[in-house]
């Protein structure tokens, strides 16, 4: 039944990506009273897939990369769904709601088949490392996408020309992409720290301390330097622009680099399906 | 069984005068001032032969719109309205005839939904005119000069300029210098409250952009200018309750514009502004946008200060630019919505020219059923000795219904049937 659902969401999410279009595109908002509650719906379903396959499965972790995938892809429809509410703007959706079609086209058509139990797979505690990295990921991402927004308004404004076409893609004020860009780096990095200390708690009780020295896990603690270092940079210097978006590839190459870590580490890693 | 007639609604008239029909001296004979407005609304509504009437009287605009107690003739002049012109506003008729147009029925209505659509203003896609109409409607419905025609329509004509505005693009952009200047401004910061404007030197047009940023929210101006009396006096000039203003002395201009987002410059005195100035203020306020509004010709702010990240520079020529490209999408977004307003008055016509038909047969219905019920009593006071019993009293009253349906069903049909002598075509 979870893999209904998550059909269900996948299809809403489609909707959502080709409703946005029209919305952001060609400034017809009467779109948005189709993408909003489809996304919704969409993040909706997808809730309810996850919680009932976790729940089938008598544990609370995704221990798979496509239920990991999956997660996130929740995350960012619901990134999505709250700029929506705040900024009153769905240009973010031109870019989050097709990554979030793709995110769960994966887990809705090609599950994992994930047997094996961890005998640390029924902890609360590793549920939250996984959902606050992930939530990490997602406010990196999101970051990323307002940068180049950014960007591209910038770009838009320096030319001084008005489009040729009234319909073109509306966005959001500098200001208010700058601030969607940091807030999301603000948000995230609480969540990398905490996500990684507990972690290493739940590493070091279970592992010993030779957790410490797999790559990955060395990679990781890169990555939250790296973060933090971004974050520390546009603080402090008011980074914007071309410069903040080269710094957010940087950082987002790095957490490519921690997940694709999975594949050489010995004991962190998910279970491919 | 009563006679059923199909009953008219009403001829539908508007007359008026506008920017392009008048000059202004015209128009300001015909101007009603709003206190006036419920009076001379009342007045035009009490006119012989006038059932009900509106009023729409704006700076470009003076509008009758009546609805008459039978569809007149085309070719009649409307004496109800030309009274009142000339009882209520003391001008002659033949005056006032070569600026005023006149629309009647379908054209009146096409009219009607054109204005509150800001399709026939000056400015087309002006947002105000749909205030004013809602403001003329509201106090005709107060003194109950419009009721079943133009109460309907009016709605109507708020529901096509709705449609309109959010289905097309016409009222997006701005087209005067200073709100495309605010409007500029908005895209770098959104919300202009908080934010601080500098004005250098003084000019009309940079007051014009002050008083438009000031509008949108900015809440502390400064003023730069070569003589300091003159900066405190614009200064003065733009002080609100709710605007901090400030002067700052021109010799300490660069030291001090970093505090404002935006900088308005007219001197035209060469260049005030350089890269290097530019740089030093981006740093000073760590890379946070700033917005060069330079009308001064010669241009105050050096053109190059545009490639610096975080440094936007609109000249007097661009701005104009973006005025005329907004101009233009108007212009094609007006093309759209007028596609729109013919759709609508399609379907209010088709509407308009079923409603007396649907009213007839409402009636017809309702007739023949008190007839039918009549019947049945009568029947059943004739039975009282012997009274039906329930399965007859059903199939009586199911063969009643079938007859009445039957005999009702020709002229039904012919009243669903759309004629082609209808009065609002």
């Amino acid at each position: 039944m979870s893999l209904l659902w998550l059909r269900v969401a996948v299809l809403l999410y489609g909707i959502a990506a080709l409703a946005v279009l029209p919305a952001a595109l060609y400034s017809r908002p009467g779109w948005r009273h189709v993408a909003l509650p489809a996304a919704l719906g969409g993040a909706f379903f997808h809730f309810v897939s996850i919680t009932e396959t976790l729940y089938a499965a008598h544990r609370a972790l995704p221990v798979d990369t496509h239920e990991t995938l999956s997660m996130l892809g929740l995350l960012l429809a619901a990134a999505f769904l709250i700029l929506a509410a705040k900024y009153k703007t769905v240009s973010f959706g031109i870019f989050l709601l097709p990554v979030v079609v793709l995110l769960t086209l994966v887990p809705a058509f090609h599950p994992g088949h994930e047997t094996i139990a961890y005998p640390f797979i029924r902890t609360g505690w590793l549920l939250l490392h996984i959902v606050l990295l992930l939530a990490a990921y997602a406010a990196l991402f999101l970051s990323l996408i307002a940068s180049l927004l950014y960007l591209i308004q910038e770009r838009r404004l320096k030319q001084k020309r008005t489009p040729r076409r009234a319909s073109v893609l509306w966005l959001p004020p500098l200001e208010t992409t700058d601030q969607i860009a940091l807030k999301a780096l603000l948000f995230g990095l609480p969540c990398m720290t905490a996500g990684l200390l507990i972690g290493s708690v739940v590493a070091l009780q279970t592992i010993g301390p030779t957790f410490f020295a797999d790559p990955k896990v060395l990679l990781s603690f890169a990555m939250w330097i790296a973060y933090m270092l971004m974050i520390f940079i546009r603080q402090h210097s008011g980074l914007r622009g071309r410069r903040a978006i080269y710094l957010s590839s940087f950082v987002f190459l790095v957490v490519l680099a921690v997940w694709s870590a999975n594949l050489f580490s010995a004991v962190h890693r998910f279970k491919a399906p | 069984m009563s006679e059923i007639t199909l009953k008219q609604s009403g001829s539908i008239l508007l007359l008026g005068v506008n920017h392009t029909t008048a000059p202004i001296d015209v128009r300001e004979r015909l101007a009603i001032p709003i206190s006036r407005l419920a009076d001379a609304t009342r007045t035009l509504a009490h006119q012989p032969g006038i059932r009900e009437a509106l009023i729409l009287s704006t700076c470009n605009r003076v509008e009758l719109l009546t609805v008459s107690d039978a569809a007149e003739n085309p070719l009649s002049p409307p004496l109800g309205m030309l009274r009142f012109l000339h009882d209520y506003l003391n001008l002659p008729a033949e005056e006032i005839k070569p600026h005023v147009y006149e629309f009647r029925e379908r054209e009146a209505i096409r009219h009607l939904f054109r204005v509150a659509s800001s399709l026939d203003s000056m400015v087309v896609g002006e947002p105000q005119i749909l205030g004013q109409v809602k403001e003329s409607w509201n106090v005709a419905r107060e003194v109950g000069a419009i009721s079943s025609t133009l109460d309907p329509l009016l709605q109507r004509a708020f529901s096509v300029a709705k449609k309109v505005r959010t289905e097309t693009q016409i009222g997006s952009s701005t087209v005067s210098i200073a709100s495309v200047a605010a409007e500029l401004a908005r895209k770098i910061f959104g919300s202009l409250s908080g934010k601080t404007v500098l004005i250098v030197g003084a000019g009309k047009m940079s007051d014009l952009a002050a008083r438009h940023l000031i509008q949108q929210g900015a809440t502390t101006l400064l003023v730069s200018n070569r003589t300091e009396a003159r900066a405190e006096k614009i200064a003065d000039s733009l002080r609100t309750p709710a605007i901090t203003t400030g002067v700052i002395p021109f010799d300490q201009l660069h030291e001090q514009s970093h505090r404002a987002d935006i900088i308005i410059t007219s001197t035209g005195a060469g260049q005030i502004f350089t890269p290097d100035h530019a740089r030093a203020l981006l740093h000073r306020r760590r890379n946070r946008p700033i917005f060069f509004i330079d009308i001064a010709v010669p241009r105050d702010v050096a053109p190059e200060i545009n490639n610096l990240e975080g440094c936007f520079v609109y000249d007097i020529d661009d701005l104009q630019q973006v005025a005329a490209q907004n101009q233009a999408v108007r212009s094609r977004e007006a093309e759209a919505a007028e596609t729109i307003v013919t759709r609508e008055v399609d379907l209010y016509n088709a509407r308009l020219s079923q409603a007396p038909a649907i009213e007839a047969i409402k009636q017809l219905q309702l007739s023949a059923e008190a007839v039918r019920q009549q019947e049945l009593a009568r029947t059943a006071q004739r039975l009282a000795t012997n009274p039906l019993t329930s399965e007859q009293q059903a199939a009586i009253e199911a063969l009643t219904k079938s007859l009445t349906a039957k005999l009702l069903h020709s002229q039904l049909s012919a009243l669903r049937t759309p004629t082609s002598d209808d009065p609002t075509k």
